[in-house]
């Protein structure tokens, strides 16, 4: 599959496969403030069709307090059902953080997720190497709680 | 109205005009009530004060009070004619309301009292970028600049306006005045990065490469620019044009390293060395071979060289790739293989390699693995090689053969979800949906979690026409306090779920409520269109031009968006067809009195109703809380629950045009959305567009069955007029009669013609039935060709089937269940063809048992 920068045109095909995948969900305006705030961090994955099949959808935390450092955060990322095992969410990610590191000087990247989204959570800690740094009580609209993960960019710095 | 005299109406005496002062500055604080209150004061001495009652009305607006305040805003303006405050106000109600054309004439109207003032300039400025009015854009950003030359945004903005306006030269030196004028940018400053990013993207328009790459040099080297990835896409695609080759080919060599996996960057660096990927010939096969053979040893985790180079192969070559390939991916257990390696197929030779392959391996695995696999175990490879024989098989329509596979392969792991996904696509293709619907529930209820298999399952049953089950499975995942799972979708902006939902209802023949779906993902379009407003000043702010130059153009052509026009052209036919038949509304919604979906969806409404009354009562009764409601009318309410209304016959061809309107430049390459085109404009007498639209068709391919029919219709309406369109168009409509059917032949030898050119196709059998319905031929003349279908050298697929099943019904012929049945009996494994007792008693039965399951399974879950 092919991994590129997300470009305007993809926005509705990362919407479409976000409603697909994910209960987490984002009008048009939303992914339009990402792409016009921090065009160089969506990345998407595109079959030979041209059709959206996976997407990373990141954004630099806006609001530093004055103790943190400048980081990266995930808003969603996920991949089609039928094109998982490719590697294609880690292949995503990679391109985001480098990114982050080299353009934004970010020192790491944070994401929230599902305190029972045991898929999301393996993916994450496992194949991603995020490390959980938090609960976040009833962050989810329905009340569910979220693990606040993080991963060190450092390595990136230059 | 004397608007003499307003100036000095306008005068306060100083208290007034402190108290007046105040009220603009608690506005801007967005302190409604201290606001509110204030202008009261104002107004108790000065009633007719138009500025405090504009005043007042925005006030109220934004506090939710919307009809109040905008009858004080209209009467303020009256009052007070000559004020820019009035009319500034005016204009941005206007603009709340997505009315810009009018906005922009009130902020002229306010610019014309107060040339000089910010606010309004930018705004009008954001105006006309969104009405695309790029001359009067470049003014008003020359005099933004010429009031402030010391903010960077005014500089930007100007050469942007003169980009959008075409002026590319005018852009460049905008931008260079505004370079040389900067001190002290700071170190890793993003911002300053883009603009000169973006003066490289235009210079790279403009045709000077070596300009381009002077600029991007120095400024790489001095680390003002900060984005490697774009540097390097910038410099690769720069030297190839500039004739550099061997530097651009490290370029393009870097890139390929840092994302191995961009498709992009292989074409770049291919071009760059004369080869062309996408149309390798004899001469280039073996270098481009040789070079993505290397890019795979050096980069061994990168997918990209090994799938191109399949692309690339051919014989031998083809085959000693292919096989590690496609054994690895079956090994890995990766579901898309197929998916991945289908568009080889279109080189025959490589197809029966890769079922050979494919074969091979399968025998070989499953001597290794004759066992079942157990829970704990992965599945194998073996399985995984059935799988992809099932999507071979299914993709060469041996469905038979797909289905026994796939049997097999669940007898082996009846956990896989993907073997019943894929069981499921074979049923909806051999015409089962209700089959198709269930498998995808089996494969549903193996990962409840899974969002994925969710909204699969319920497109499943949404084909299957099971609106209301499809319904409550959405809603396992949509927002509970959502007032249904479809109105969470419709927010949420599913264009997904909004076409399957709406396609739906058509095929169950509740026209009205398919209607509401496609106005709904009108909507959808409609507000993708407003939502580029506020980035007019935003990526100004953000200096983030180069992807807001993208956003323009993207957003000139969104109405080519697949899901658009499917929309168009299907709700277009269903005005067409009402138009036709206005009877189509009342059988829509009387067939037994109402639906059972036309009864939910009022109640909904009615539910939807109380709670938007009770918001206004509420909105009334709070003017006490300070809550900012913004200028944007509310949800307008929904008093049209079932879509009765898009179904009154009059207005329907407007409607309908409306919808196609956008079609006529954004597809003209799509031959329904033409054919849709002139079936609207014929029955609107809008000959000249009707002829356009069949000549348009006609290029893009004269022998499609529909255009038949069009061509036929065409010439029997023209025919049939009392007296022909008046001049000039009179002559024009004569011309392109004879230009697309030949005079000397009559319309009943031109469709036996037809026919006999194309008498082994089922869809050209479907389109002359057609035109002998419109010829007004007898009934068994009709039947004896629609019968034709069957014969057994004709392919004719389901649908087909379907709308010559439902012709014959249409025309009340006696052998419409002659002819289903034999459909029912010539596609075997189909449903579509039972009769409707069968059919009733199938779908209770899919999901009687579906139900059950799943029941049982959660109960051993809890257990």
């Amino acid at each position: 599959m092919n991994i590129r920068l997300a470009r305007i045109d993809d926005l509705t095909g990362m919407q479409a496969c976000n409603l697909q995948n994910l209960p987490e969900n984002y009008t048009m305006r939303y992914y339009l403030y990402h792409a016009l705030t921090w065009p160089q961090l969506s990345y998407v994955a595109e079959d030979h069709k041209g059709r959206i099949v996976g997407y990373i959808l990141a954004k630099m935390e806006e609001d530093v307090g004055s103790d943190d450092e400048p980081h990266g955060h995930v808003t969603s990322i996920s991949v089609l059902r039928s094109y998982r095992r490719l590697g294609l969410a880690k292949r995503l990610m990679i391109q985001s953080q480098e990114a982050m590191a080299t353009i934004y000087r970010a020192s790491y990247v944070s994401l929230h997720v599902r305190k029972s989204n045991r898929a999301a959570l393996s993916l994450y800690k496992d194949t991603l190497g995020f490390t959980v740094k938090d609960i976040e009580k009833k962050y989810y609209a329905d009340g569910e709680d979220a693990y606040a993960m993080r991963l060190s960019l450092k390595h990136l710095a230059r | 109205m004397a608007p003499s005299g307003t100036a000095a109406k306008r005068a306060l005496p100083s208290k007034e005009s402190g108290l007046f002062k105040e009220v603009l500055n608690l506005y801007e604080t967005r302190q409604l009530k201290k606001g509110l209150k204030t202008a009261d004061q104002v107004l108790k001495k000065f009633p007719e004060h138009g500025e405090t009652l504009c005043m007042k009305g925005l006030i109220l607006t934004h506090m939710g009070r919307r009809e109040e305040g905008i009858e004080l805003v209209k009467k303020g303006v009256r009052l007070d004619l000559t004020s820019h405050i009035v009319w500034h106000v005016f204009g941005l109600i206007q603009k709340g309301e997505k009315n810009y054309e009018e906005a922009l004439k009130s902020y002229t109207q306010a610019l014309k009292f107060d040339k000089e003032n910010m606010n309004i300039l930018r705004d009008a400025a954001h105006l006309q970028t969104q009405l695309r009015l790029f001359d009067g854009l470049v003014e008003t950003r020359h005099t933004l600049l010429r009031l402030r030359p010391n903010l960077r945004q005014n500089w930007i903005g100007l050469a942007v306006a003169y980009h959008l306006n075409g002026s590319l030269r005018e852009a460049k030196r905008v931008l260079e005045h505004y370079e040389s004028t900067l001190k002290n940018i700071p170190d890793y400053d993003v911002e300053h990065s883009e603009v000169l990013l973006y003066h490289i993207r235009i210079l790279e328009e403009l045709g000077d490469y070596q300009e381009a790459l002077n600029l991007l040099d120095v400024n790489a080297k001095s680390r003002a620019i900060i984005d490697r990835t774009a540097i390097m896409e910038f410099r690769a695609r720069l030297l190839s044009k500039q004739g550099e080759h061997d530097n651009a080919e490290q370029t393009w060599q870097a890139l390929i390293e840092q994302n191995p996996d961009s498709y992009e960057y292989y074409r770049g660096y291919f071009s760059n060395r004369g080869i062309d990927l996408d149309n390798i010939t004899d001469n280039t096969r073996e270098k481009a071979l040789q070079s993505l053979r290397d890019f795979s040893s050096q980069l061994p985790r990168a997918a990209a060289p090994r799938r191109l180079a399949l692309d690339v192969a051919l014989g031998d070559d083809f085959k000693a790739l292919a096989e590690p390939y496609l054994f690895s991916g079956l090994d890995k257990g990766i579901p898309s293989l197929f998916a991945d390696i289908k568009s080889l197929y279109r080189n025959n030779d490589k197809q029966q390699v890769i079922a050979s392959i494919v074969e091979t391996i399968r025998e070989q695995s499953a001597a290794q693995s004759p066992q079942p696999t157990t829970e704990s175990e992965p599945p194998t490879t073996y399985l995984w090689t059935l799988y992809f024989l099932a999507q071979h098989y299914s993709h060469t329509s041996d469905y038979k053969r797909a289905l026994s596979l796939l049997d097999e392969a669940l007898g082996h792991t009846p956990t896989l979800p993907e073997l019943l996904m894929y069981k499921a696509r074979v049923l909806k293709r051999l015409g089962d949906p209700y089959g198709a619907a269930r498998s995808m529930d089996e494969a549903r209820v193996l990962d409840l979690q899974d969002r994925f298999l969710n909204t699969k399952c319920a497109k499943y049953r949404l084909r299957a026409g099971l609106e209301e089950e499809a319904q409550e499975l959405l809603g396992l995942f949509t927002k509970k306090d959502a007032p249904s799972p479809g109105a969470d979708l419709e927010d949420m902006q599913s264009l997904l779920f909004l076409t399957e939902d709406a396609g739906s209802h058509q095929r169950n023949g509740a026209y009205g409520l398919a209607l509401k779906k496609y106005h709904a993902v009108q909507k959808v379009f409609n507000e993708l269109e407003d939502d580029q407003y506020d980035f007019h000043g935003y990526s100004l702010r953000r200096f983030t031009l180069n992807i807001y130059m993208n956003l323009i153009p993207w957003e000139d052509r969104l109405r080519s968006h697949p899901a658009y026009v499917r929309s168009a052209i299907a709700a277009s036919r269903i005005y067409v067809q009402l138009h036709d038949d206005p009877s189509l509304a009342s059988r829509s919604s009387s067939l037994s009195g109402l639906s059972d979906a036309e009864k939910k969806a009022k109640k909904k409404a009615k539910k939807a109703l109380q709670k938007v009354q009770e918001e206004t009562k509420k909105a009334v009764a709070t003017t006490s809380t300070n809550e900012d409601k913004g200028l944007e009318p509310g949800p307008p309410k929904d008093d049209d629950p079932t879509g009765s209304k898009l179904l009154e016959h009059a207005g329907a061809l407007e409607r309908a045009w409306k919808w196609l309107l956008p079609l006529v430049t954004l597809a003209e390459d799509n031959i329904d959305a033409q054919i849709a085109i002139y079936d609207v404009a014929i029955r609107r007498s809008k000959y000249l567009q009707a002829i356009k639209a069949l000549k348009r068709a006609k290029i893009l391919n004269a022998t499609y069955p529909d255009l038949h029919v069009r061509l036929v219709d065409f010439r029997k309406r023209v025919s049939s007029l009392s007296q022909p369109p008046p001049e000039p168009i009179g002559s024009v409509v004569k011309a392109a009669v004879t230009e697309l059917i030949p005079e000397e032949v009559s319309l009943e030898t031109y469709n036996s013609q037809y026919v006999q050119h194309h008498s082994t196709s089922g869809k050209a059998i479907l389109t002359s039935t057609k035109v002998l319905q419109i010829l007004g031929s007898p009934v068994s003349e009709i039947e004896s060709a629609a019968f034709g279908s069957l014969n057994p050298e004709v392919t004719l697929d389901i649908e087909t089937a379907l709308d010559i099943q439902e012709l014959l019904q249409t025309i009340k012929s006696s052998r419409a269940s002659e002819f289903r049945l034999a459909c029912n009996k010539k596609f075997e494994l189909s449903t579509v063809f039972k009769s409707p007792n069968e059919l009733a008693e199938l779908r209770r039965k899919a999901f009687a048992t579906a139900v059950a399951e799943e029941e049982q399974r959660k109960q051993e879950e809890v257990s």
